[in-house]
C-alpha cells in the first residue's frame, strides 16, 4: 500500500486531521489505533521510521511519529495528541519497531510521558547521572 | 570461565565523543553490550528555537565537526519544505559539491581509522594523507576547512569562481589515482581479507528491524540511499551508483565506504565540470517562511541525517528536532558484536563510524589486587592481525 491515496481510503474514518503535502502526509491518530497504524506502515508498507518529535504545544503534548517509506521518498506522520498534561500517557510501539525504543525512551525523558509497553521504560540520556532530574525538562512542569 | 564487564568511557582516548559502552564477556567472548548516551547532550534543539534560520544554520554545523555540511543541508531541507521553496541550479551543484568532498573526507578518516585499529597503520597514514588535499579544496571553496558556512535558506553563501575549478579537478585526479591505489591494496591484501571478513556480521534483518542507516545498512543489503530515494540539490542531475552490499560484516562495511568514496569523486568532478558552465545566481532571496512542518535530510557519511521544524510564521522555529544516523546505527551493536572474541569488539563498534577519535587504547580494568583483568583492546585487535598475518605468509 505504498500510494498515499490507497492508505486515505483504508484508514478513512479512523485518522483526524490530515495534512497532504508533496511527499509528506501528516496525519491525526487516536491511541487506540496507534499500534495497528504503525503495524500498517512498518510491516505491510515496508516503511522505516526516521525518529520520533515529541512537543509541547497549546493543546497539550504532541507525539509525531516520522515513518519513511525509502522506495518513494515519501514521509508518513502519525501524530498523537496527549491532553492529560498530569500524567501523559502512550502507547509503545517499541514492541512493533525495535529502532523506537531509544526514542521513546528520551522523549519520556524530557517531556515526561509514560510509554505504556516499553521494554527498557529507563532514562536514555540521565540512567547513571548521580543527579538526575525528577522532573520533565518541558516548560509547564506538571508531574 | 569468568563473567566480567569491560566499562569503556565514558571519558576515555578511545572514543571522540563521551559514550559508555559496557562490554559484558564470557572469557574472551562478547555476551552482550550495554550502551549509555548522554553525555555530550547539549540542548541543541532547545537553543535553536530561540535562534533564527540562519543562525541555525551556524549552530547546527557544530553538532558534529566531521559531519558539519550534512546537519546544515538537511536543516535548510527542512526549512525550505515548509513552503517547497526552490534554489538556483547553481546553487544546487555547490551543495552536493560540499556533501559529497565531506563523505570523501570523512570515509578517509574512518579508513585510517579501522587501519590503525587492526594495526595497518600504513593504511592509517596513506589514508589520512590523502584526506589533506580534500581539506584543501574545502579551503579553496569556503575558505575553511571544517565548519564552512555555506549553506543558507534558499541556496548557499558563497560560489565557486570558475577559474578556480580547473586546479581542483587537478587535485580531485591525484586524489582518485591514489584512491584507487588504496581500494585495490585493501582488496588484494589477504591478511585484510581474513581479518575483517565474517566478523561483527549484522544481518539484514537486525539492520531493518534496528532502523540502521547509511554504509552500516547498506553493508548488510538494506538499498536506503537519501541521495536516491528522495533526491534534492544536484543528486537528480548527476550520475552515481548507490553501494550496497550483502554479507553485513566490517569487510562489507569497508567495502561499501571504500566504493562510496570511488562514487563521491565522480559526483565531484561533475558538480565541477557543471560549475564551469552553469551561470546563474546562488540564492533565491526567501523573505518569510510561513506556518507549518518541514522535513528535512540528507544522507551524511554515517547515513540518514534527519531534521524536523515547525514553524508559526516568524523567523524561528517553534519546534527544531534533530536526528544524527548513530542514534540509529550504535544500538546494532548489541546484535553485531553478540557471540564474537573480545578481538573483534574494536574493531565492531568501530565499523558504525561513530566518530571515534585515533587514539590509541581501551580500558585497563584493575581487580580489588591491582592487577589487570583484562587486556587492552587494541592490543588484543592488532595482536590478532599479526596472528593471522603469521598464519597466512609464514
Amino acid at each position: 500500500m505504498p500510494d498515499k491515496d490507497e492508505f486515505l481510503r483504508h484508514w478513512a474514518g479512523r485518522i483526524g486531521r490530515t495534512i497532504d503535502k508533496e511527499g509528506r502526509l501528516y496525519f491525526e491518530v487516536a491511541a487506540e489505533n496507534l499500534l495497528e497504524v504503525v503495524q500498517c506502515l512498518s510491516r505491510t508498507m515496508g516503511c522505516r521510521l526516521s525518529t520520533a518529535t515529541a512537543m509541547e504545544m497549546y493543546r497539550g503534548l504532541e507525539v509525531l511519529y516520522h515513518f519513511s517509506h525509502d522506495p518513494t521518498g515519501r514521509y508518513f506522520c502519525p501524530r498523537l495528541v496527549l491532553t492529560d498534561l498530569e500524567d501523559p500517557k502512550a502507547p509503545s510501539i517499541a514492541p512493533v519497531v525495535k529502532g523506537a525504543e531509544w526514542i521513546e525512551r528520551e522523549m519520556s525523558e524530557l517531556l515526561g510521558i509514560t510509554f505504556v509497553g516499553h521494554p527498557q521504560p529507563e532514562r536514555l540520556l540521565t540512567r547513571d547521572h548521580p543527579k538526575a532530574p525528577r522532573q520533565p525538562l518541558r516548560r509547564r512542569r506538571t508531574k | 570461565m569468568t563473567k566480567t564487564t569491560i566499562p569503556v568511557g565514558p571519558f576515555h582516548p578511545l572514543l571522540e565523543e563521551a559514550e559508555f559502552f559496557k562490554i559484558h564477556v564470557d572469557g574472551e567472548t562478547v555476551t552482550g553490550i550495554d550502551v549509555d548516551i548522554g553525555y555530550m547532550h547539549r540542548g541543541h534543539e532547545y537553543i535553536s528555537e530561540g535562534k533564527t534560520f540562519t543562525q541555525s544554520i551556524f549552530l547546527v554545523e557544530r553538532i558534529c565537526g566531521i559531519c558539519s555540511t550534512s546537519h546544515p543541508i538537511a536543516f535548510v531541507h527542512a526549512v525550505e519544505d515548509v513552503d517547497n521553496v526552490d534554489i538556483p541550479v547553481r546553487a544546487a551543484y555547490i551543495r552536493t559539491l560540499i556533501g559529497e568532498l565531506e563523505r570523501i573526507h570523512s570515509h578517509l578518516l574512518w579508513l585510517g581509522l579501522a587501519g590503525h585499529f587492526i594495526g595497518y597503520d600504513t593504511l592509517w597514514m596513506w589514508a589520512w594523507r590523502y584526506r589533506e588535499p580534500v581539506l584543501d579544496i574545502f579551503e579553496t571553496i569556503t575558505g575553511n576547512r571544517n565548519h564552512y558556512g555555506m549553506m543558507r535558506v534558499g541556496g548557499v553563501a558563497r560560489d565557486v569562481a570558475p577559474e578556480a575549478v580547473p586546479p581542483l579537478l587537478e587535485t580531485l585526479d591525484m586524489i582518485e589515482r591514489k584512491m584507487d591505489m588504496i581500494a585495490k591494496a585493501a582488496a588484494d591484501d589477504p591478511v585484510l581479507k581474513t581479518r575483517l571478513k565474517g566478523v561483527g556480521i549484522l544481518s539484514r534483518q537486525a539492520a531493518v528491524d534496528y532502523c540502521a542507516v547509511g554504509p552500516t545498512a547498506r553493508a548488510s543489503g538494506v538499498s536506503i540511499d537519501v541521495r536516491k530515494d528522495e533526491p534534492r540539490d544536484a543528486y537528480g542531475l548527476v550520475d552515481f551508483k548507490s553501494i550496497v552490499l550483502d554479507g553485513g560484516d566490517v569487510y562489507g562495511k569497508l567495502v561499501v565506504r571504500v566504493l562510496e568514496t570511488v562514487e563521491s569523486i565522480k559526483i565531484v568532478r561533475q558538480c565541477l565540470e557543471k560549475l564551469k558552465t552553469t551561470p546563474g545566481t546562488i540564492l533565491n532571496d526567501v523573505k518569510e517562511i510561513s506556518a507549518g512542518e518541514g522535513i528535512g535530510r540528507y544522507e551524511a557519511p554515517r547515513g540518514e541525517v534527519f531534521h524536523y521544524v515547525r514553524t508559526d510564521g516568524s523567523n524561528r522555529p517553534v519546534r527544531h528536532k534533530v536526528r544524527a544516523p548513530s542514534y540509529m546505527n550504535i544500538p546494532t551493536c548489541a546484535a553485531s558484536c553478540k557471540g564474537i572474541p573480545l578481538a573483534d569488539a574494536l574493531i565492531t563498534l568501530a565499523a558504525i563510524d561513530p566518530c571515534y577519535c585515533c587514539t590509541e587504547r581501551a580500558i585497563h580494568v584493575v581487580d580489588g589486587r591491582g592487577s589487570r583483568v583484562a587486556a587492552d583492546l587494541i592490543r588484543l585487535s592488532r595482536e590478532k592481525t599479526d596472528r593471522l598475518r603469521r598464519e597466512l605468509h609464514g
